[in-house]
């Protein structure tokens, strides 16, 4: 067994290091600054130990040019934070609330619901949020039906989320209110009530098949975040157009903090509201 | 009004009639006067392996861009030698759109560009190989270095050499220390070339 003594005598250099950062910035949208260096170095030389490459040079070779890609996505999923909890990125549900969904209402035409789709679901703690932000923070829930659906490839995490018992780390950001409104203390852990429950529908879907997100239409907003990036490029790019189908002219696109729509495809407009950036399908055919 | 649970299924029947799958039908759709039909249609001919040419031959006359970017992914994902030689057709395109959107087609493709590259490299328009030199710098293919070397030691035009020494700073190896030398002197009264091999050379001495 290697000691961790013998793990430091792999050294990336300062070059190698912007080499890196160049190109996984172009693969995948996510930049590391030098502050992050230490994060970065610890997992490159973790990969370059498990795939017994002897060096950065080798490793970076054979990371660019492995025709599978296989190791860019097992650096990629090493590279993000898999975690998930109740108000992540809060400020695209303040977005949702303040600036998507009055001007969504406002182009509105008749009186059918609005839809909003998450997707990855994973344990539910997302489409949960968006429930409870809609009746905590927006008024326009006394005005309109909305029908959240929140889906995964996982049909084990569809199970837990529509169970729906969550930890206390998992909720740690929900406010005092919320927690008694909408939780009940079940020992250790929060079960969310049933009235959310009923009002999300989970369903299973693998986003790069044509036969699961064909039935999927006319919403108004997707939630997508920290999904693309662990997709290689055609399959983003077909994520993004099959998207572009999913939505009304007009329907929202939110991607995770560290993903960037403009780099997946030119299909979408970008929109800069005060409380985030977020991508629309264009009103009218380009 | 409130939160109302939906059945996805119920949507899929509401939805503005019944699709069919029939390769036939997917491919008289491509002619539909409804961008939205054609975008459709176009994506589900990605399982039908015989329709590249239907899609290359739709591609030179679609306007809406969200159609041809659709196209342009279904064919990287067909990816037989009809869509490759469709993209190629592209580079010569006189819109930058066309032209971009098919280099990022083709880095999908190492195997299916691998087989053509060399002549893309040896083509008499220099924008054509100045375009193949950007194909390579996403091309997960073991020859880049190779065909890159090839580009710097034989290529008269500056601007292809420039191209390549950019990328050869990069993924160059001790195999590229004597070509870079070779294009310092033969470039000798061109300070970007000289710059960008000084640049490679330090890199990979660094290496």
């Amino acid at each position: 067994m290697k000691t961790d003594a013998d793990i430091t005598k792999i050294v990336i250099s300062g070059d190698d290091f912007q080499k890196f950062r160049e190109y996984f910035y172009r693969k995948t949208g996510i930049s590391f600054e030098p502050s992050k260096r230490y994060f970065v170095d610890k997992r490159l030389v973790e990969r370059i130990e498990m795939t017994e490459s002897g060096n950065f040079r080798t490793y970076f070779t054979m990371l660019r040019f492995q025709a599978s890609g296989e190791e860019l996505q097992q650096l990629t999923n090493i590279m993000t934070v898999n975690e998930t909890y109740f108000l992540r990125e809060e400020y695209q549900f303040q977005c949702l609330v303040d600036s998507m969904l009055p001007d969504i209402a406002n182009r509105k035409i008749d009186n059918s619901p609005i839809r909003i789709w998450c997707i990855p679901s994973s344990s539910g703690e997302e489409p949960y949020t968006v429930a409870m932000y809609l009746l905590e923070r927006w008024a326009g829930i006394n005005r309109w039906d909305v029908e959240i659906i929140s889906s995964d490839i996982d049909t084990g995490i569809l199970k837990k989320a529509r169970v729906g018992c969550y930890s206390a780390r998992a909720v740690q950001h929900v406010p005092a209110t919320w927690l008694a409104k909408y939780f009940t203390r079940t020992g250790d852990n929060f079960q969310i009530c049933e009235e959310l429950r009923q009002a999300v529908e989970f369903t299973r879907v693998n986003l790069s098949e044509l036969a699961d997100t064909r039935p999927y239409r006319n919403f108004d907003v997707i939630f997508c975040r920290n999904l693309l990036i662990y997709f290689d490029d055609v399959s983003r790019k077909a994520a993004a157009e099959t998207f572009y189908d999913v939505l009304k002219p007009g329907g929202y696109i939110c991607l995770g903090h560290s993903e960037s729509m403009s780099r997946i495809s030119s299909l979408y407009n970008v929109r800069k509201f005060p409380e985030a950036i977020v991508y629309q399908r264009p009103l009218e055919a380009r | 009004m409130a939160l109302v649970k939906m059945h996805i299924t119920e949507s899929a029947a509401q939805d503005e009639g019944k699709e069919t799958l029939e390769w036939p039908v997917l491919l008289a759709a491509l002619e539909d006067d409804n961008p939205t039909i054609r975008r459709r249609s176009a994506r589900e001919l990605v399982n039908c392996q015989n329709c590249a040419a239907a899609l290359v031959d739709r591609l030179k006359r679609e306007r809406d861009l969200s159609v041809r970017e659709v196209i342009f992914t279904t064919l990287t994902r067909l990816g037989d030698s009809t869509a490759v030689a469709g993209l190629v057709d592209c580079l010569r395109s006189e819109d930058p759109a066309v032209r971009n959107e098919a280099i990022d087609a083709m880095k999908q493709l190492p195997e299916n560009m691998a087989s053509i590259m060399k002549g893309l490299l040896q083509d008499r328009d220099p924008d054509i190989r100045i375009f193949a030199v950007n194909v390579l710098e996403s091309l997960r293919h073991p020859n880049v270095e190779s065909w890159l070397i090839e580009v710097i030691e034989t290529d008269a035009h500056v601007n292809v050499c420039a191209t390549a020494v950019d990328l050869l700073s990069e993924v160059g190896t001790q195999a590229a220390l004597n070509p870079l030398a070779r294009l310092k002197a033969r470039f000798a009264d061109e300070p970007y070339v000289q710059f960008a091999a000084d640049l490679a050379l330090r890199r990979i001495h660094e290496d």
